[in-house]
């Protein structure tokens, strides 16, 4: 479960001559897999992310989750946003429940998994807290918290860090290499940071902007688990200098 | 909004920042000029009248309300004697009347508004182009149809009070931060509950501003039309004692009439700050 088929999929804003945001883009993920989708600004990284959320429609092309075609978004998808966009009337534990309550799940079932979650990511203590008394990577935690709880069959991560300091955001990826591991989630993760996308994903996809396509499919083979100590290693270096290169290539 | 958080930070509190009764400061400042007024008006006045008789002293004035606060009733010589009360809650049950109608009217209206482009066409239009048309123009038509009765006086309230609700609160509903709407989509929220759970409160601050000058509105309504269409209240004792010259009475009523929108607003200002804690404390960290 969890596997996602994209096919010839593009995507053009504002009528026939406008903007070409993705260009026949095909990729699909495993059940399971990690997946980074990794390029400068404007490349299209995130367009694919909210067409495969159901947020945006493609202009062309198939996009199949589990074999469904996405019409829609859904609680199978679980979106983690770029600044968290918790609701902010919201305590932490009310943003974290707010998934299985409106979907109709019962109390008993979603109580013990969200106060499991909530442990998890390291929320115990903030519960009671809105997200305006919270700083940036507890938002983070939020949002993943908020995400994990309805059991989704993958996660659609847009720059989830990119707004954290240096320091927060290698914690943040320390957590979230963790919870991987604990979960192993179908994972499509959007970023810009080389770093972030090969100490995270077991496959970086590398795209180039106008129009927005994926140029490499780099398979990362560093041992798992990991931890972002591995970002010290010669291997890990290695594939640095590769991106580096085909990123260099691109323009 | 960001009056009140405007007025937070530069209100008269914060002159009195470092001392220890920064509230009692506040009121000694927003007193300085009534009272400043009063005195005024009270020194340039002889024998208790100014401008050659046609206005009474702030004293008489006093003397006149006291009297029809809480004389004894006497139809024949002082007909409004006793009577302040009376008036003051028919006033304000019109107005509270008239003003929960637009609420329910307004609301979800400008929600629908808001968030549906189709309604928006099929609406927005005639509601801005009825807008212009004053609470005033509307009596004659009230007044035919309800004759000189209570709820003609509700619809003009109604119909004041619609117009900054439905406007603001689609504004408001329009501005909600897209990614709110995502999340809630992809966490399965029905259409009808992201409108309920997620629409609504993000757009409650501005429903706060619509209802605030709605109230305002209310308030001119209820007066007006009660100096035409219906024979009690404030609006009627107002041109009723003018028309008989007793102008400390016109002048007790106009200030009851403040009074009384003054102590609404800052009801709804209350009831505002509770309902949106969450926000107060974002502009606060801010």
């Amino acid at each position: 479960m969890g596997t996602v088929s994209i096919t010839g999929v593009s995507k053009v804003y504002g009528g026939a001559q406008g903007v070409r945001a993705l260009e026949h883009v095909d990729v699909s993920l495993a059940e399971g897999e990690f997946m980074a989708l990794l390029g400068p600004s404007g490349c299209g990284k995130s367009t694919l992310l909210n067409i495969l959320a159901g947020f945006e429609a493609q202009t062309d092309g198939v996009i199949t989750f589990d074999g469904k075609s996405v019409r829609k978004p859904g609680p199978d998808r679980g979106v983690v946003f770029q600044e968290a966009a918790l609701m902010p009337w919201l305590t932490v534990w009310q943003n974290v429940i707010f998934g299985p309550q409106v979907q109709g799940v019962a109390k008993a079932d979603y109580e013990p998994r969200a106060r499991e979650i909530i442990r998890v990511v390291g929320l115990e203590g903030f519960m009671e807290a809105l997200p305006v008394q919270l700083s940036g990577g507890m938002r983070q935690r939020v949002g993943i918290a908020r995400a994990l709880v309805m059991q989704p069959k993958a996660l659609l991560m847009d720059e989830p860090f990119g707004a954290l300091d240096a320091q927060t955001r290698l914690s943040m990826q320390q957590l979230l290499l963790d919870v991987w591991q604990t979960f192993k989630t179908t994972v499509l993760f959007v970023t810009h940071d080389i770093d972030e996308a090969i100490i995270l994903a077991d496959r970086v996809c590398v795209m180039a902007a106008r129009p927005g396509r994926i140029i490499r499919d780099i398979p990362i083979t560093l041992p798992r688990p990991r931890s972002i100590n591995d970002l010290l290693t010669s291997e890990f270096l290695g594939f640095k200098g590769q991106i580096m290169a085909e990123m260099r290539g691109a323009h | 909004m960001s009056s009140l958080v405007s007025e937070r930070r530069a209100g008269p509190g914060r002159i009195f920042g470092g001392l220890a009764l920064p509230r009692l400061g506040a009121t000694l400042l927003a007193l300085i000029l009534p009272v400043a007024l009063v005195v005024l008006w009270q020194i340039s006045g002889t024998n208790g009248s100014i401008f050659g008789g046609a206005l009474p002293t702030p004293d008489r004035v006093w003397e006149a309300w006291l009297k029809w606060a809480f004389g004894a009733s006497s139809m024949g010589l002082n007909p409004y004697s006793g009577t302040w009360l009376e008036s003051v809650v028919f006033s304000t049950i019109r107005v509270a009347k008239g003003f929960a109608i637009a609420i329910l009217i307004g609301v979800p209206l400008g929600i629908c508004i808001g968030w549906s482009r189709m309604v928006a066409k099929v609406l927005d239009p005639t509601i801005q182009w009825l807008r212009p048309v004053p609470i005033t123009a509307w009596l004659p038509i009230s007044i035919a149809i309800f004759g000189i009765a209570d709820f003609g006086s509700i619809f003009l309230i109604t119909i004041g009070a619609f117009y900054p609700i439905v406007i603001n609160t689609t504004h408001g509903t329009r501005d909600v931060e897209r990614n709110w709407i995502r999340a809630a989509l992809m966490m399965g929220a029905s259409p009808f509950t992201v409108l309920r759970r997620v629409v609504l409160p993000a757009a409650l601050p501005s429903i706060f501003t619509g209802l605030r000058i709605g109230l305002g509105i209310a308030w001119t309504a209820v007066i007006v039309s009660e100096m035409v269409a219906v024979k009690s209240g404030l609006g009627y004792v107002l041109w009723d004692a003018y028309y008989v010259g007793r102008m400390d009475i016109v002048i007790a009523d106009m200030v009851s009439i403040g009074l009384l929108g003054y102590l609404s607003d800052w009801l709804i200002v209350r009831v505002e700050h509770f309902v949106l804690r969450w926000r107060r404390l974002q502009s606060f960290n801010a």
